[in-house]
């Protein structure tokens, strides 16, 4: 990093060219796994050159049990790389049953996470009546966090907006409109739109996946744009069934392109929007991903695309398919017309890759995290503990795991990468389940370009 | 003010104490029996354990369905004893609380209380 700025990147393409990461933090929980034990950030070494590569070298344990952390995010991306006050320095960790906030320093030792400070769940209720927090975004030197719910685990929750120095500023909206639930949410600047997704109320998702209550509208199927200046959401798409549990949110890292991308967990689609020449924003299904038949079971099995990712570079969308097993990548070079360039299994209940580099995957891929360079994507099992408890028990005894899959940037196509595996099966307190994963210096689902 | 006795069947039968008013998660905690928990509301399932034996009052719990509560399962970070009771509790109790909806769909009056239809109409 130059002297003169602050953190990241002063543009997509110089991110692509940073060097390679070493180090990635992975929560890893024990709620709901049985063992009582404080979930914690796990430090993964990532270096191939390193004595301890593909192991975790270091362990930050939360100070209560029962967070259940999940998603994180930076206290600052390259939204602030003009302002050298700044710094990446700070992770922050959200526990989803708890709703403490747990800030981590990473900067002082990055291979030694330390707690900076905790905000207690109890607190946000109070000030800003909400619960059930997921994404974090910076936003300028400031930072604001999805939440779900209301302090009651009722939807649509809203927005906290923390400052720089991480106190609670109160609610960053300034009104949800008629939005139902709350979920993931991207912005992009130079266009003024934000755009939100729908899982469901705290209270309907957090005891486990009741497929029954999609009928009865307890899950969303609408996206939201906002206008980001003014606070206020001013256009909802209903997506009807191909937009059943419309999860994760990307816009294309280029501040000037108006393309994003949203991936229907349960319809398991990509939804695709940009705004056309009239300056109207569009949407349109561009990939379809089909139910496949299990021989003992009487519903069809969706694949469960419960994330989605761009490459640095735009060209690629990566997405998951959790109960059917298999990561893709497609080529997005032309958004209306994805093609489908790799494909690996890894778990998953239809029974094509049960084991990885000889370790048993229970579970099907799951979160995963891009390189910069776009070479290397590192992928974990476990999705949150009520539903992998539905759909994998058998990951109570052996944990998660996180792979690594190689990607070709430039020609497509994606494969196991046969010398990298962590296994929390082995965990010293007994086995872990790990979800998202971090890059210390930036990663491919933080950065945004003002 | 009235106690009542807790059994916990699988861990060795040990009893304990406790009075109606406050839920039973924080009473049993307070005297030392490591149980799980999360939201600490009645939202999230962390908490569930099996009612083997006695009454609860549990009005306030919305994470059980109504297949999990006719499974027996209750929510000890609201559930108040109206009775003396006999707990199964922690992880090892979960053997019936979760369950894959693809395999083994709920019927109308399983599901949540807020919109579950009753069994005969
Ligand atoms: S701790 Fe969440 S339901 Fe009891």
């Amino acid at each position: 990093m130059k002297d003169c700025c602050g953190p990241g990147y002063s543009s997509p393409q110089e991110a692509i060219e940073a060097p390679r990461e070493k180090l990635l933090y992975t929560i890893a929980i024990y709620t709901g796994t049985g063992i009582q034990k404080p979930d914690y950030l796990a430090t993964v070494d990532v270096d191939p050159d390193s004595p301890t590569y593909s192991q975790v070298i270091h362990r930050l344990e939360m100070p209560g049990i029962g967070d259940e952390l999940h998603h994180m995010g930076w206290n600052a991306c390259s939204s602030c790389h003009d302002d050298s006050s700044m710094s990446r320095k700070y992770l922050i960790l959200p526990g989803v049953r708890s709703n403490n906030l747990h800030i981590v320093d990473t900067a002082t030792d990055p291979r030694a996470p330390r707690l900076h400070k905790v905000i207690e769940g109890a607190e946000i209720k109070a000030k800003a009546d909400l619960s059930g927090p997921h994404t974090v975004h910076c936003l300028g030197s400031e930072i604001i966090i999805s939440f779900l719910g209301n302090a009651k685990g009722e939807a649509p929750g809203g927005y906290l907006q923390l400052d720089k120095d991480f106190n609670i500023i109160g609610r960053w909206e300034n009104s949800m409109g008629d939005i139902k639930f709350g979920y993931d949410f991207w912005y992009q600047p130079r266009h003024n739109i934000m755009v939100s997704s729908e899982w469901a109320a705290p209270n309907t998702f957090m005891p486990g996946f009741d497929l029954e209550e999609v009928g009865y509208l307890k899950y969303g199927r609408e996206l939201h744009f906002w206008d980001f200046e003014k606070k206020v959401p001013v256009e909802s798409f209903y997506l009807g069934e191909d937009g059943l549990l419309p999860l994760e949110v990307k816009f294309h890292h280029n501040p000037d392109s108006t393309h994003g991308f949203c991936g229907a967990a349960l319809s398991t689609n990509v939804i695709h929007w940009w705004k056309n020449e009239e300056g109207k924003w569009q949407w349109e299904k561009i990939i379809d991903v089909e139910n496949e038949i299990h021989p003992e079971w009487p519903i069809p099995l969706p694949g469960v695309m419960s994330a989605i990712l761009i490459s640095m570079d735009d060209k690629y969308l990566y997405l998951n398919n959790w109960l059917h097993g298999d990561m893709r990548q497609y080529d997005i070079s032309d958004p209306h017309n994805p093609k489908l360039t790799g494909q690996v299994f890894m778990g998953g209940l239809l029974g094509k890759a049960p084991q990885v580099n000889g370790v048993d995957v229970a579970g099907g891929p799951q979160m995963f995290q891009l390189s910069l360079d776009g070479k290397r994507l590192y992928v974990t099992t476990s999705l949150f503990s009520t539903w992998d408890n539905q759909f994998y028990p058998d990951i109570r005894t052996k944990g998660g795991v996180m792979v690594q899959i190689d990607c070709d940037p430039v020609n497509g196509g994606m494969k196991i990468n046969p010398d990298f595996i962590v296994d929390f099966g082995q965990e010293p307190n007994g086995p872990s389940r790990c979800h998202e994963a971090r890059y210390p210096g930036g990663d491919c689902t933080s950065d945004i370009w003002l | 003010m009235t106690e009542y006795r807790v059994t916990l069947s699988n861990r060795g039968g040990a009893a304990y104490m406790v009075n109606g008013r406050r839920p039973l998660l924080e009473q049993l905690r307070d005297q030392g029996v490591d149980l799980p928990y999360g939201c600490e509301y009645g939202g999230c399932i962390t908490c569930a354990a099996k009612l083997v034996e006695g009454h609860v009052d549990q009005r306030r719990q919305v994470a059980l369905n109504n297949r999990q509560i006719e499974n027996g399962y209750v929510i000890l970070c609201v559930a108040r004893a109206v009775t003396d009771i006999t707990l199964e509790i922690g992880v090892e109790s979960h053997d019936k609380l979760y369950r894959n909806p693809f395999l083994d769909p709920l019927k109308p009056h399983e599901l949540k209380a807020d919109i579950a239809t009753p069994e005969d109409v």
